[in-house]
């Protein structure tokens, strides 16, 4: 299934990117992370806990970025193992754009999952993902909005 | 654990499981009562039905601690010495085949019955298939399922 | 007699089933039992890298986690195909390796992977999602034709594009010609959609190895458990037949998917003697949907020729078969020797060729469900058909009345000699019951409320009675289908019957005393069906294909005429009369003509005391037959539904559903025609209703009863059903069978009926309202366009 979307962001394109690349702020907005650790320039391992209709399933990924084109984006891929619960896999392209100083954030996503999400949840997966994605672009605004402020 | 006690079948019953033991498995492998079925994992098909003070309610779909001082009755408590009005009717005419959904179909219908002769409402054959849409029978095409309730709930409303 | 044949007794088995006291296999509890969960895999093609199993194994209550190289290790052998079928160019099938437990790879979403075994089901459960396995993922095909394309993912080695065998049946050169030379032709592509079998009961197995005696018990969800005995012992090496007992209690339902020997019960049996603990397992509904063979899929495209008086010339049919990942026991009959051999239908058809192409693909495997081959036959004849009398702007029924087969025996050019029947007859019967004469004024009354009235035929036939030993031998089948039974008359005169046939929803228990019962004159309730236990009874072949009557039956009637040979020398002695004066009635042996005569129980003592019975006779009074066919049976019939379109909605209403039938004699009416309903409304769920999705990606989206839509009670119709009977010449009661017809005949009449009522032809199963809704759209397009 195919996602996209676009944010208007309060702040400039230079701390946006630096944002997206910091992985402290990546943890508090993604739904569900509870660690996210870096283990190298581009890798990182991630433990997400979410819920997808009647399955609840944690999942171990894997998370590394791809194109890096500072400050205007990066394409990031993942893959997740959730147990019994199944898999998950997709990827996003991030894509920044000055305006004025304002950053304009848009996205493009794939994600693909297989196992007991699939076969339990699948009416449910194409909203809760969009709905998840959607989530953490917007957390990541107000997250950022807010280190602006305080800074 | 917790400890949860009820009454089933008219006989107290206690025991300590935990948490998240489903009634139909506290009835299942607690109390060794069979006769209740597992026939989905989603709450579909009613294979499970009991009642529950009185009550159709799907044990599947309901925590053993739930029914915590509740009055259940199974199929195996439906019989009074001798078959229910229901149950006769149900071999009566030919309402079953594999057997598997019957309980919970039989559990389904008094319920039913009940519910339409306190409301007053007629049971017509229309209304019981629509009653019935929370039970699955793979086998009789409920044809006779739907002749037996008609039938069983004259039976109860004569005896 | 008011118990015999023709009799509507009620069912003896109900009791037990009406006050909860079935026995199905998860009510059992061994001593000692340990759960056992499977891990699955959740990629639909993949490399297995590793099996990391230690945090599984440290956790609370785990007994032991097994897997795939244990299992192969220790010589379990893996799962086979039990039907040879020969591809066209002579070369055998291309049946891949199926292990128990995966070893190198896995093929469809839920392959198992390892057995986890632990003292709780919560415990099993928990440890089997901390086993890590290590996928690598492979590219994946879900599809028939897919799979054949060139570049596809190869799902095994040995079987080049995923082909498994390209089959054919028919003279194709004679066929061609005559289509070249048909004053008119209809040609179609037909689907049949993929179904999931859904008995109500989800497969079950307890296994118990015995260390002292060396000895294994199964209690299993088996629609033969002979069979699985069998095969568990003869070619998976899971023990010797003579250890291992298998027995099928009450199993609630099966429609085929019980036929078979599924990776579980072989995992139970090797873990249950790894552990030294009874091994349970119970499958959910998810696990259901995942792993119980599929019934169905095909994709066929067809062609039939008429000449200029309508008569038929020929049919050219070529399907692709999809038989998952792995060939399951019956997998390649299904498609070819239940299929194609039907594909003459009721008709008199000169030329036909079938081509069947069997693939692999990454889903679960695919076998026989209820009507198994047939139902795919007569939904592409009776489609077709329907469809030739539109184009040439004929009678439907008065079409296929010109074509029917009138004189018996009839031997079609694909295989099957047809042995009796009257198709017209059971044309008119469904037509009067219909009141087909009446429909146009309905169809207009329904028009003045704004809905699409249609109405659909379909004229089925059928091949049951599965099968003359020698015959199916010929054609590849690696077992004889004959049926065993034991007539027991004890010293008191009551009758146990020991058969190999099983009953898991079909009454045999009832059905079966009533044969004994017309036989010697008792009442039913003296007379217990014994089936299901391979320590009790002598073998079996089980209970699928509508073989039960047929065979399982005439093998009783066999024993029984034993019995009464043997009873009526005893009478003779005793009486001191001639053997040949010697009726048996009302439960007694008389002496024609006096008032001589001895009591059955009188007899069972006699033959059992053994004071005063013929020198030289053995004593006792106990004997077995095994009664194989001499032919299959052809039951047949005409099924008419009549159906209301909403077009606002695309909802279909069955308003009228019409059966006439021909199953030979009939023993109990009340029985029969409970398997006719539960028949229909299956192919009705196919036709409306049921569809088995698979994404591209191999995940199974249909796994639950959220997506996989049941027929349930309100959207079903009350079923009129009838019968018009020709007795088979095949076997001792005239029997056909009946257990298979209504999923036979019913998808197509249905989908005539819709296309009918909405004018569009193009409209496949399951014709849910947005297809439908669709098809009215595009059918009012094209009509605006012209
Ligand atoms: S088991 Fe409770 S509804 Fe299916
Ligand atoms: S009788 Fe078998 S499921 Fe209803």
């Amino acid at each position: 299934m195919e996602m996209s979307g676009e944010y208007s962001i309060d702040a400039p394109i230079a701390e946006v990117w630096a944002a997206l690349n910091d992985i402290e702020i990546l943890k508090v907005c993604i739904p569900g992370c509870e660690e996210l650790e870096q283990v190298s320039e581009t890798e990182m391992t991630a433990k997400v806990a979410l819920k997808i209709g009647p399955v609840k399933a944690r999942f171990n990924g894997v998370v590394t970025f791809e194109n890096i084109t500072p400050p205007e984006g990066y394409s990031i891929v993942g893959e997740g193992q959730g147990g019994v619960a199944g898999f998950a896999k997709g990827g996003a392209d991030v894509r920044l754009v000055e305006d004025g100083d304002k950053t304009v954030l848009t996205y493009q996503a794939k994600a693909q999952v297989g196992g007991k999400i699939a076969q339990l949840g699948s009416r449910l997966i194409k909203s809760t993902a969009a709905k998840l994605a959607d989530k953490f672009f917007k957390n990541f605004r107000d997250a950022l909005v807010a280190e602006v402020a305080s800074a | 654990m917790t400890e949860v006690s009820m009454t089933v079948n008219g006989k107290p019953v206690k025991a300590d499981v935990p948490d998240n033991t489903l009634l139909v498995q506290f009835i299942r492998e607690n109390l060794r009562l069979t006769g209740t079925h597992v026939g989905c994992d989603t709450s579909q098909c009613g294979a499970c039905v009991v009642h529950l003070n009185g009550k159709a309610v799907k044990s599947c779909a309901t925590l053993a601690v739930a029914a915590n001082g509740a009055d259940v009755t199974t199929i195996e408590g439906l019989a009074n010495g001798e078959m229910h009005p229901m149950q006769t009717a149900f071999k009566e005419n030919h309402g079953l085949q594999c057997g598997f959904c019957t309980p919970g179909m039989i559990m389904t219908a008094t319920d039913m019955v009940a519910r339409y002769d306190a409301n007053g409402k007629e049971l017509t054959e229309a209304a019981i298939r629509e009653e019935l849409e929370g039970n699955i029978c793979r086998c009789t095409g409920y044809h006779n399922i739907v002749k037996a309730i008609a039938d069983g709930a004259s039976k109860m409303a004569s005896s | 007699m008011s118990e015999g044949i023709g009799a509507r007794v009620l069912r003896k088995e109900d009791k037990r089933f009406l006050i909860g006291k079935g026995r199905y296999t998860d009510d059992i509890i061994e001593q000692n039992q340990a759960y056992a969960a499977f891990v699955r895999s959740p990629h639909a093609h993949a490399i297995v890298k590793s099996i990391d199993a230690s945090a599984a194994e440290a956790m609370d209550g785990v007994v032991a986690v097994l897997n795939g190289a244990g299992l192969t290790g220790d010589g379990i052998g893996n799962i086979i195909c039990g039907w040879g079928v020969t591809s066209k160019d002579g070369s055998p099938m291309n049946m891949g390796a199926w292990s128990a437990l995966a070893t190198d790879k896995v093929r469809y979403v839920g392959d198992a992977v390892a057995i986890v075994i632990a003292d709780s089901i919560d415990q099993a459960r928990l440890a089997a999602e901390a086993v890590e396995v290590d996928y690598e993922a492979l590219p994946v095909v879900v599809q028939s034709d897919a799979a054949l394309e060139d570049g596809a993912p190869q799902i095994h080695e040995n079987a080049p594009n995923n082909l498994i065998f390209d089959w054919e049946i028919g003279e194709e050169d004679a066929t061609d010609t005559a289509l070249a030379g048909a004053a008119y032709t209809t040609e179609m592509d037909i689907v049949n959609n993929r179904l999931s079998p859904n008995a109500m009961e989800p497969r079950a197995a307890i296994a118990t190895f015995n260390e002292a005696d060396d000895h294994y018990t199964l209690y299993t969800t088996s629609q033969n458990p002979h069979v699985a005995r069998l095969v568990l012992s003869a070619f998976y090496n899971v023990a010797p037949e003579h250890k291992l007992r298998v027995i099928a209690p009450d199993v609630g339902g099966g429609f085929g998917s019980k036929i078979y020997i599924y990776p579980e019960e072989i995992a139970c049996l090797w873990a249950s003697m790894k552990t030294n603990r009874s091994v349970k397992w119970t499958s959910d509904r998810t696990e259901a949907f995942l792993t119980d063979a599929h019934g169905r899929d095909h994709i066929t495209h067809a062609k039939i020729g008429f000449d200029k008086d309508h008569k038929i010339v020929g049919l050219k049919v070529d399907t692709k078969a999809n038989l998952g990942a792995y060939m399951s026991l019956f997998s390649s009959a299904t498609p070819t020797y239940l299929y194609a051999t039907l594909l003459s239908g009721q008709y008199n058809i000169a030329n036909i060729h079938c081509n069947v192409k069997a693939v692999y693909t990454n889903t679960v495997p695919v076998d026989a469900y209820r009507g198994a081959g047939r139902p795919e036959a007569s939904y592409v004849m009776e489609r077709m058909m329907e469809t030739a009398a539109r184009e040439m702007g004929v009678s439907p029924t008065e079409l296929r009345r010109k074509n029917f087969v009138q004189e018996f025996p009839h031997q079609t050019p694909v295989i099957m000699a047809y042995d009796s029947g009257d198709f017209a007859a059971n044309q008119d019967q469904a037509m009067k019951a219909a009141d087909y004469a009446d429909f146009e004024a309905r169809r207009t009354e329904a028009a003045s409320r704004g809905k699409l009235r249609g109405i659909g035929f379909s004229n089925y036939i059928e091949a049951c009675g599965i099968a003359p030993s020698a015959a199916v031998g010929s054609l590849g089948a690696g077992v004889g289908l004959w049926e065993s039974a034991e007539v027991r008359v004890n010293p008191v005169g009551t009758i146990e019957v020991l058969t190999g046939s099983h009953s898991h929803g079909q009454g045999h228990e009832t059905t079966f005393a009533q044969i004994v019962a017309e036989r010697f004159g008792l009442p039913t309730e003296n007379i217990q069906i014994v089936h299901g236990d391979t320590d009790k009874v002598q073998f079996g072949m089980g209970t699928y294909g509508s073989r039960s009557g047929a065979v399982g039956m005439s093998a009783i009637v066999k024993a029984m005429d034993k019995v009464e040979a043997k009873v009526k020398k005893i009478g003779a002695h005793v009486l001191e009369a001639s053997e040949d004066d010697i009726i048996i009635e009302d439960g007694a042996v008389k002496v024609k003509g006096t008032d001589k005569q001895m009591l059955w129980h009188e007899v069972g003592l006699a033959a059992y005391t053994a004071h005063n019975i013929p020198e030289g006779m053995e004593p006792g009074l106990k004997e077995t037959s095994f009664y194989d066919p001499s032919n299959f049976t052809f039951p047949a019939g005409c099924y008419i539904c009549e159906v209301e379109v909403d077009p606002e909605t695309g909802t279909t209403e069955i308003v009228q559903f019409v059966a006439s039938d021909d199953f030979g004699t009939i023993i109990n009416p009340m029985i029969v025609e409970g398997q006719v309903h539960g028949g229909i409304a299956q192919g009705i769920g196919q036709a409306l209703l049921e569809g088995v999705v698979y994404d591209d990606s191999g995940q199974l989206l249909s796994a639950s009863y959220m997506d996989y839509t049941m027929p349930r009670a309100d959207d079903l119709p009350s079923y009129s059903v009838h019968h018009q009977s020709t007795e088979c010449p095949g076997n001792p009661l005239g029997m056909k069978g009946c257990g298979e017809a209504g999923a036979i005949g019913s998808p197509p009449a249905v989908i005539n009926a819709i296309t009918d009522a909405i004018g569009n032809n193009d409209l496949s199963m399951p014709a849910t309202p947005a297809k439908v809704w669709a098809a009215i759209q595009a059918a009012s397009a094209k009509q605006a366009a012209e």
